[in-house]
């Protein structure tokens, strides 16, 4: 699942184990001798994502995104300490009911069709979602308790909400939707909008952000150009290329070979190849991104699954660490909640992963009366415990992952073996074609599989309620006092009352374990050192949070 | 008469053939689990709404009977349908990759016909000797690589001498005409070498096993008896009717250059039509499969009837 998840990203504990952020560099090198900014250049980028549309409201992939990013203006944007700042607007207010909110955009910016960029093109593209919203629908969920937007006058928005809403929550949202030229997607809309799904958007495409789509080849390449005309700071890069790859050993090949010039983020089985070149910067940073041990939570085929204790059991018999060492080779940490660290205030610091203990899971087993087999094999409920495990095969590591887990649950009597499949494949098994509350989530016991937060938690929150049924549910957890927590979060005005929500509902997961939350993974990119700039992120660089990285990277001289 | 009957047969085999393949096509995707439906409609705040939303324009709420003759009614009008993913339509898509595809496969496939046939004849003519133990020992030993293993290897060895991936230098900017196919050539080098050198053992085995049972029949042996010089035997007598397995093998390699080759466009990130029919299974995009499998189909079917067709001119027994 969730690879083709817009990937979140999280605040505070950036480990930047070796230095890349720019920003004002270049100025200070001037007096301290560091390395000048050279302008321009057009910046060679290696990905293993891609571009699969350029349609906001058909794209799934990361790469797709990350490109809207830098075309379309944006309300808000996050800053390298991933609070929420201005983008094309430049400050905001909220109405004392917390029912609506004010944004000043900024004037003079300009679509490459030499439209002016207004707020009205920002209340002309949710108006869209309200009024189409089943085919805005991949967007849609973003506009969520908005009811209203309207401009007053060109450089001024006001969103309206059906209810007090979180301030954080609202603005996290609108930082997901680019803000598209109304000239453009007005002549798209069709019959009942229908025609916004099957535009396709091609390049050149009118583009308002710091850079123009100016060519793109599906699979292939992406080519930008900068935008004279955009709203805010001015890039230092003529432009950009974003070369796609399917093969990460051929694209370091490219990087070490001066194809170019840096990559997004790759497996840590490259990286001491990238890091014996002396011409090559390697950044890492934690991630959001995380594995998970899952238990189906409505009906597994063996019921004894159901029980939080045989899952804490579970939980101290897998080796952690081994995890950690072997399947990211260290690049990694130990997961406890499904909140990761790097989100900052939303991890609850008080979930700890379960201690490694073969002892005491054996000994929990054996009070819950699940006696040891002639075989080695534990017998519930007059059956051995022997249990399927699938396994998408999206997931980077996926049988070392397995054989890790396999062993240590035999050590505790437990058999597991592994179902391969890919990922549209292993959603099948586990939700079934029809997916009716409570028949579904009735054909497997155990799977694992990872899960790429957004930067703020109602995303990563929302994956466990009864009505993702269907949609992100891999567990079939339904808890209608979970679900009642998560409503709560996204209307809890105060900052302070929803992190306490939030925290609680971390706290409910981790004891009702529908997930054993295993390991974060560690971004991992490289550049090479003619250039600098690149301002890292828990998802890469190149990333839909922020525009900093590509206004700010440049050229050394 | 007899030439005409053989003909009409072919072709109606042909034409039925295509038919089968179709209907199998709508078939098999079907029955693999998942769907393109669960796929998108996994994003945040998705509601049941968007699922009907969306299986209502894929048209997958109506029954698979509906769904079939709808599909025939399409591809009656020429129409291969819209993707699932990229809601395009699909003969553009498929147009566009196998455009990409077919120069480097072509490379491929005409590198291993030449040489293949080449050292083929030439193991058999002097057979038992270093030049047949070489030949064939090579042909085994790249026949059984498996492909990918072999584009890693051909990539790492040639790494910083030629492209690790992609079709052009997308930052070669405005290039002279020179440089562009100059850029083209490299970047198709690896992926054509690798594709080349796998199809290449092949011929090479089956030429070499059809030059030799040609040696050794009677009227070879007669050629001998008369003082014909070696040269002339094996180019005049042996060659042509050496030439008829080849000729099969041929046609069917032709009929898959369409198909381009999963594996060789995954290591070489080469943007083609296996990379699109690999990206269509992940999304279970029945359209773009059904329209790949269609194409590769009706390459297939189109080529095996002019192998059948050059059957009846190379071997004068089809007509008798």
């Amino acid at each position: 699942m969730r690879r083709w998840m817009r990937i979140g990203a999280a605040v505070v504990s950036v480990v930047l184990i070796a230095a890349a952020c720019g920003g004002e560099a270049g100025e200070e090198g001037e007096e301290t001798g560091a390395p000048k900014i050279v302008e321009g250049g057009i910046l060679r980028l290696g990905s293993s994502s891609t571009i699969d549309s350029l349609n906001p409201f058909k794209a799934f992939q990361q790469d797709a995104y990350n490109t809207f990013m830098y075309i379309y203006p944006f309300l808000v944007q996050y800053d390298e300490n991933l609070d929420i700042v201005g983008d094309f607007a430049e400050d905001w207010e909220w109405s004392d009911d917390r029912r609506s909110v004010t944004f000043h955009t900024i004037e003079g910016g300009k679509w490459s069709d030499g439209q002016p960029v207004t707020a009205e093109d920002a209340a002309y593209t949710l108006n869209l979602m309200l009024k189409y919203p089943g085919p805005t629908g991949l967007m849609a969920g973003y506009a969520k308790h908005i009811v209203s937007a309207e401009t007053p006058d060109p450089n001024t928005l006001v969103v309206g909400y059906e209810a007090p809403v979180n301030e954080a929550w609202a603005l996290s949202q609108l930082e997901l939707i680019p803000i598209l030229p109304e000239q453009v997607w007005s002549q798209q809309e069709g019959d009942n909008g229908k025609g916004l799904r099957t535009f396709t958007n091609d390049a050149p495409i009118v583009s308002g952000g710091p850079f123009v789509l100016t060519e793109y080849e599906k699979r292939d390449i992406a080519q930008f150009a900068k935008n004279p005309d955009f709203y805010g700071p001015e890039p230092h890069i003529d432009g950009f290329g974003l070369k796609f790859y399917t093969n990460e050993d051929a694209m370091i090949s490219a990087l070490l070979n001066d194809e170019l010039d840096a990559v997004e983020t790759f497996l840590p089985t490259a990286l001491e190849k990238v890091q014996a070149d002396p011409d090559m910067v390697v950044v890492e940073t934690e991630g959001v991104y995380f594995d998970d041990f899952i238990f189906n939570s409505n009906k597994p085929i063996h019921e004894e699954l159901l029980d939080p204790k045989l899952r804490e059991a579970f939980a101290h018999a897998i080796d952690l660490q081994e995890l950690v060492d072997v399947v990211t080779l260290g690049h990694g940490q130990i997961g406890t909640t499904i909140v990761p660290p790097v989100t900052g205030e939303w991890h609850n610091p008080n979930v700890q992963a379960a201690t490694y203990d073969v002892d005491l899971a054996n000994q929990m087993l054996d009070d819950l009366g699940f006696e040891m087999g002639p075989d080695g094999v534990r017998i519930a409920n007059g059956r051995p415990m022997e249990y399927e495990v699938l396994t998408p095969d999206s997931v980077s590591g996926i049988d070392r992952e397995f054989q890790i887990i396999q062993a240590g649950l035999e050590q505790i009597g437990v058999k597991v073996t592994q179902k391969k499949l890919d990922p549209s494949a292993v959603f099948d098994v586990m939700a079934g074609p029809e997916y009716v509350y409570p028949e579904s989530y009735d054909k497997f016991d155990l799977a694992i599989w990872d899960w790429y937060p957004l930067i703020d938690p109602d995303f990563i929150l929302s994956v466990l309620i009864c009505e993702q049924w269907g949609f992100w549910s891999d567990t079939g957890y339904c808890n209608k006092e979970y679900d009642q927590l998560y409503e709560d979060q996204g209307l809890a005005v105060d900052p302070e009352a929803r992190k306490e929500i939030v925290w609680q509902m971390q706290e409910m997961i981790a004891n009702d374990r529908p997930y054993l939350v295993l390991m974060h993974r560690n971004v991992i990119e490289a550049h090479n050192k003619q250039w600098d700039g690149f301002v890292i992120s828990p998802q890469g660089s190149f990333n839909n949070l922020w525009k900093a990285t590509l206004i700010n990277v440049h050229q050394v001289g | 008469m007899r030439g005409a009957d053989y003909v009409i047969k072919r072709t109606v085999f042909a034409l039925v053939t295509v038919f089968v393949a179709i209907t199998i096509n709508f078939i098999i995707f079907r029955a693999a689990p998942g769907s393109a439906i669960t796929n998108l409609s996994r994003v945040p705040g998705a509601t049941p709404a968007l699922r009907a939303e969306l299986q209502r324009e894929f048209g997958l709420d109506k029954s698979k009977w509906q769904q079939y003759v709808i599909y025939l009614g399409q591809l009656g009008r020429g129409n291969l349908g819209v993707s699932f993913s990229s809601q395009e339509p699909v003969a553009d898509e498929l147009k566009r990759a196998v455009v990409n595809t077919i120069p480097m496969v072509l490379l491929g496939t005409v590198f291993a016909i030449v040489f293949g046939t080449i050292t083929g004849v030439l193991a058999a003519w002097r057979r038992r000797t270093a030049v047949d133990y070489a030949s064939v020992t090579t042909a085994l030993f790249f026949y059984s690589l498996p492909t990918q293993w072999l584009g890693l290897m051909l990539l790492l060895l040639a790494a910083g001498k030629l492209p690790s991936g992609g079709r052009v230098d997308p930052f070669l900017f405005n290039p002279s005409i020179v440089q562009h196919m100059v850029d083209v050539l490299e970047h198709m080098v690896l992926p054509s070498a690798t594709l080349g050198l796998v199809l290449y053992g092949e011929y090479t085995l089956v030429a070499r096993s059809a030059m030799l049972e040609t040696l050794g029949e009677d009227y070879i042996l007669t050629a001998r008896a008369k003082g014909l010089p070696d040269r002339t035997i094996v180019r005049r007598h042996a060659l042509r009717n050496a030439m008829l397995p080849v000729t099969t093998l041929m046609a069917l390699s032709m009929g898959y250059i369409v198909a381009g080759s999963i594996l060789i466009e995954r290591v070489f990130s080469w943007p083609g039509i296996g990379q699109a029919v690999f990206s269509a299974v992940r999304d279970r995009d029945w359209p773009m499969l059904q329209g790949a499998f269609l194409l590769l189909t009706l390459s297939v079917v189109f080529f095996n009837y002019v192998a059948d067709l050059l059957y009846f001119k190379l071997d004068p027994r089809i007509s008798e």
